[in-house]
């Protein structure tokens, strides 16, 4: 059977950066019409049914209850059976049972934050990430309806899994040699003492940064290590950079946040691959992983990351269209036609 | 004596007390450019500038609350209401916050907000923008609450409002507005809380308030003829109250007609009435009347709005059923 | 600016302040020795601690019916506030007002308030006041998810974007107006959504977390004294006791009330400057035995404190 399941996050796109820089509150109704045009568009295809992940503000339902007369949909949708905790330990588990309920793609409705965990639980699910968070680099912005047609060709075979999906890299964070966290494009090592208010703005806390992707074109940490170099997500690379103080060789011009376009010396830097460990130098601090303080590294912890190739799969939107559109998979020739 | 109506000496107060102090500043809907509804802050911001004549959203809750929290900061705001109807949608920032703070806290707060507003019916302004409705306030502990009848009363008691430590409100009549009368020149101010004797007279005590006290005045002038001597006393403030004058004019007359434009059910007459009976019972020589307007929302049609106003002739009645 | 040590000691004692005042006071009152009604505080500790403690001096706050913790957060007088909760002559207001009234505009603090939301336009309106006299100060106004829903809040907000008032309107979302959930009082769950139509920003966080509210907060307090206008702070938080002592609380579960105490604010705090390194066990502990001592003299100031004479009940209507 071909399914789908859509992980959104009613809490994306409402932290601090609001705040201290210029994003903008992504209010949960919008969220709401998204994942109504992403059904739809797995509709079209011939998906058949759509698990969701239960959350406090209720996308299943309202999603679903705003979807009725002439948007009536074929496809049958449910809400994972699962006991919540409201944190962001539900993604991940919700993700593992949409997994071993057997989709054949999650869509998540997000930023990296929260692809980070759904990425942890998904296993060798491919992810469809889709932009509603803040910093984001690894999901895309992507109308809705066509995140549904690019999902609806991946699970009901229209475009095969080769075709349509890239492994991406990921960050796996070792605290005294055992592996912790993870991360899907940074992990930045701060002066901080604590998680807080999550978001990293603060240039002058950053000490390390180590990336898994960088472009100049990418909003948040990753685009100082894009600033030095292109790494694409699917490039056997990734690189590692101490940050200096003013009298550093190098002073990154990068865009941190939404509206925040900061300096950033860097001291030294360095390519990754695959496999290779870096020591986190400073101690006591705290590790931001895809924009988000999570990790707090106390004195006398030993902290480490490294580069993995094992990153999610991800669905590669614009390859998985325009392979569909070469296949005919959106023709439907009449008899008496002929172009 | 100046000559000026009642709309130019409200503004000669406004001005005069935002030269004198800093802290006083006015806010409401269209006071500024607009020079407010009736024109009676026209000209203040081009003196005072847009810092401290602040046209507000319409957004009444906004403007009393604000004024209110401004006042305890130590600011003395002078709030406008377009209309008095309209309290009805901002009252619990007067009624439960400003009325109530210095009590609640103890004594430890000032609220120096003298809110303006509008009353009155005669200019077809029907059921929501005509009414009279002092007396929701003076049922109000911790409120000041005036009523000034002509141009030189309004002056000078607006400027006592400005100046008093408690939330005072002002209630001005549209009508008068365009009223002319002598203004003593100078800085002046009438006390809060003192009745004025508008016409001597040793026959009957008619005690009116804002427009009806030119009504009364007028009845007066006709029972005149006839031989009857009204004293026409308008206590200006209702809240506190002259209770004094009120009754040495009862006590000289031995009869006694409230007027007021307000509907007579609860108005505020039934309280002068009260308290007259309570303490100058042996002063009368007469059932009191009071005067009021029927039981009803203020009507548009001008025939049924005039009929809706107590006037002269209904004050003349009320006179000659105790006399 | 890093905290030091001392300052994260000084908002950890605060919370604890205020936990202990709290706990004394259901006490108290489950003995029938307070009278009227109480809105206790217990559990969001980490919102009014966090918000107060980036304020100065020309600061205002306006608060809420559940105002003791904001009231201790901004540095009043525990004693002060006890001798008022019991109606004594001793108190913050000589026991004319009790506990959702009790104020000290001297200290910045206007006043807890009877009247859900209607703080909202007094903070705007102190805010404007602090504009008005260009002293650098802001203002800051708790309230709960169901003023939310008030036309105080929509108006205020509307006021103080179009006015850039330097003021933080601080959302402590709680999940409940009295009994009614989240879900069945607002189509939305994020009262930070509502900010956009304000045209100002807005934000989320978690208000068990000292930390995230401080930072917030403290960003909001910069901004608002930059002049570049209001913000408002939504604190996801949630109070352990009921909406007021004896309240029996059907409309809510035990597991829910259970899973909240598990983020206990406090603990959370303490437990992480014991992991810093920052204060040892016994540091803490002998905090935790000063503020027990710090409110068994405040309960020992009230009941020495006499009831105020029958001469005061009229008097403080009008200034004189």
């Amino acid at each position: 059977m071909s399914s789908v399941g859509i992980i959104a996050n009613p809490a994306s796109g409402k932290d601090i950066r609001r705040l201290v820089a210029y994003a903008t509150v992504f209010d949960n109704n919008e969220k709401v019409n998204l994942v109504r045009r992403i059904l739809i568009g797995l509709d079209a295809l011939g998906v058949q049914k759509v698990y969701f992940m239960p959350d406090y503000f209720g996308f299943y339902q309202r999603a679903t209850d705003g979807l009725t007369g002439q948007h009536r949909l074929a496809l049958e949708t449910c809400l994972l059976d699962m006991p919540m905790e409201f944190n962001q330990a539900d993604s991940r588990r919700a993700a593992a049972l949409m997994a071993a309920a057997g989709v054949r793609c999650i869509i998540t409705l997000g930023g990296d934050g929260t692809n980070r965990v759904v990425a942890q639980g998904a296993g060798e699910v491919p992810l469809l990430p889709i932009s509603t968070g803040t910093n984001n680099v690894f999901p895309v912005m992507v109308e809705g309806t066509i995140a549904g047609l690019a999902a609806g060709l991946l699970v009901t075979g229209a475009v095969r899994p080769d075709q349509a999906l890239v492994r991406s890299k990921k960050l796996v964070i070792y605290i005294n040699g055992r592996p912790a966290d993870s991360a899907l494009v940074d992990a930045v090592v701060l002066t901080d003492r604590f998680i807080g208010s999550r978001a990293v703005w603060e240039v002058d806390k950053i000490k390390q940064l180590v990336v898994t992707r960088g472009a100049a074109t990418n909003i948040g940490i990753a685009s100082v290590a894009g600033g030095i170099r292109h790494i694409r997500m699917e490039e056997p690379l990734g690189m590692h950079l101490e940050v200096g103080d003013d009298n550093a060789p190098l002073q990154v011009k990068a865009a941190i946040g939404p509206g925040l376009v900061r300096k950033v010396p860097v001291a030294r830097y360095q390519l990754l691959v695959p496999g290779q460990r870096v020591t986190v130098l400073e101690n006591p601090c705290v590790i931001a992983l895809d924009g988000e303080r999570e990790i707090q590294v106390n004195r006398g912890d030993r902290a480490e990351v490294e580069l993995s190739p094992a990153g999610p799969l991800v669905v590669d939107i614009n390859h998985t269209m325009s392979t569909a559109v070469a296949g005919g998979a959106f023709l439907n020739k009449t008899p008496a036609g002929g172009v | 004596m100046l000559e000026m109506t009642y709309a130019q000496a409200i503004n000669a107060a406004l001005r005069e007390e935002m030269q004198r102090d800093g802290k006083v500043y006015i806010l409401g809907e269209d006071v500024g450019v607009f020079g407010g509804c009736f024109g009676v802050t026209a000209g203040l911001i081009d003196q005072f500038g847009p810092q401290r004549v602040l046209d507000t959203p319409i957004s009444e809750t906004a403007i009393i609350g604000s004024a209110v929290g401004a006042a305890a900061a130590g600011l003395r705001p002078v709030p406008e209401i377009m209309f008095m109807d309209f309290m009805a949608v901002c009252l619990d920032e007067f009624f439960n916050q400003a009325a109530k703070m210095r009590y609640m806290f103890g004594g430890k707060a000032r609220v120096p907000v003298t809110l303006r507003t509008v009353c009155g019916a005669g200019v077809g302004a029907a059921a929501q923008h005509s009414q009279s409705l002092e007396a929701w306030f003076t049922h109000m502990p911790g409120v000041k609450v005036v009523m000034p009848s002509t141009p030189a009363d309004a002056k000078g008691l607006l400027v006592a409002s400005i100046r008093d430590d408690n939330p005072v409100i002002f209630i001005e009549h549209k009508v008068l507005y365009v009223l002319s009368g002598p203004v003593p020149e100078g800085e002046y101010s009438i006390p809060l809380g003192k009745a004025d004797i508008k016409r001597p007279g040793g026959d009957v005590t008619i005690v009116a308030t804002s427009m009806m006290v030119h009504n009364a005045l007028a009845a007066a002038q006709t029972l005149a003829g006839e031989g009857v001597e009204a004293e026409v006393v308008d206590p200006r403030t209702l809240s506190p109250l002259d209770k004094d004058t009120i009754l040495e004019s009862v006590a000289k007359t031995g009869r006694l007609v409230v007027v007021h434009e307000a509907v007579k059910n609860s108005g505020f007459g039934g309280e002068i009435a009260a308290m007259v009976a309570e303490e100058g019972f042996d002063y009368l020589d007469a059932p009191i009347k009071r005067v009021g307007a029927p039981f009803t929302p203020v009507p548009f049609s001008p025939h049924l709005e005039a009929a809706y106003i107590p006037d002269e002739n209904k004050i003349i009645t009320a006179v000659k059923e105790i006399m | 600016m890093a905290l030091t040590k001392e300052e994260m000691l000084v908002m950890y004692r605060k919370m604890l302040l205020i936990r202990e005042f709290e706990e004394t006071v259901a006490n108290m009152f489950s003995q029938g020795q307070i009278p009227g009604f109480v809105h206790l505080y217990v559990g969001e500790e980490a919102v009014a601690v966090g918000v107060c403690s980036n304020l100065g001096e020309q600061d205002y706050i306006a608060s809420t019916h559940r105002g003791h913790g904001h009231g201790i957060a901004r540095g009043a007088s525990v004693d002060k506030m006890m001798a008022e909760i019991f109606g004594k002559v001793d108190g913050y207001c000589k026991g004319k007002g009790g506990s959702m009234h009790i104020a000290d505009v001297e200290l910045g603090f206007l006043g807890a308030n009877g009247i859900v939301g209607a703080g909202l336009p007094l903070a705007a309106g102190a805010a404007f006041a602090n504009k008005y006299l260009n002293n650098n100060g802001v203002a800051v106004c708790f309230f709960g998810d169901g003023a939310s829903n008030r036309a105080t809040f929509h108006e205020a907000l509307n006021l103080a974007s179009i006015w850039k008032l330097p003021v933080i309107f601080v959302c402590e979302n709680n999940m409940y107006g009295i009994s009614m959930c989240q879900e069945r009082h607002q189509n939305i769950t994020d009262v930070a959504d509502r900010s956009t139509a304000y045209g100002i920003p807005g934000l989320t966080v978690d208000g068990n977390d000292l930390m995230a509210v401080y930072e917030a907060a403290a960003e909001a307090v910069k901004r608002a004294r930059a002049g570049e206008g209001p913000t408002l702070i939504e604190c996801k938080t949630y109070r352990h006791r009921g909406h007021f002592e004896g309240d029996a609380c059907v409309y809510r579960s035990e597991d829910e009330l259970n899973r909240w105490k598990m983020k206990c604010p406090i603990k959370r705090f303490g437990d992480r400057l014991l992991e810093m390194g920052l204060a040892g066990r016994d540091e803490l502990d002998k905090i935790k035995e000063q503020v027990k001592e710090q409110i068994e003299s405040a309960l020992e100031f009230a009941r020495r404190s006499p009831l105020p004479d029958v001469s005061e009940l009229t008097k403080d209507v009008y200034c004189d």
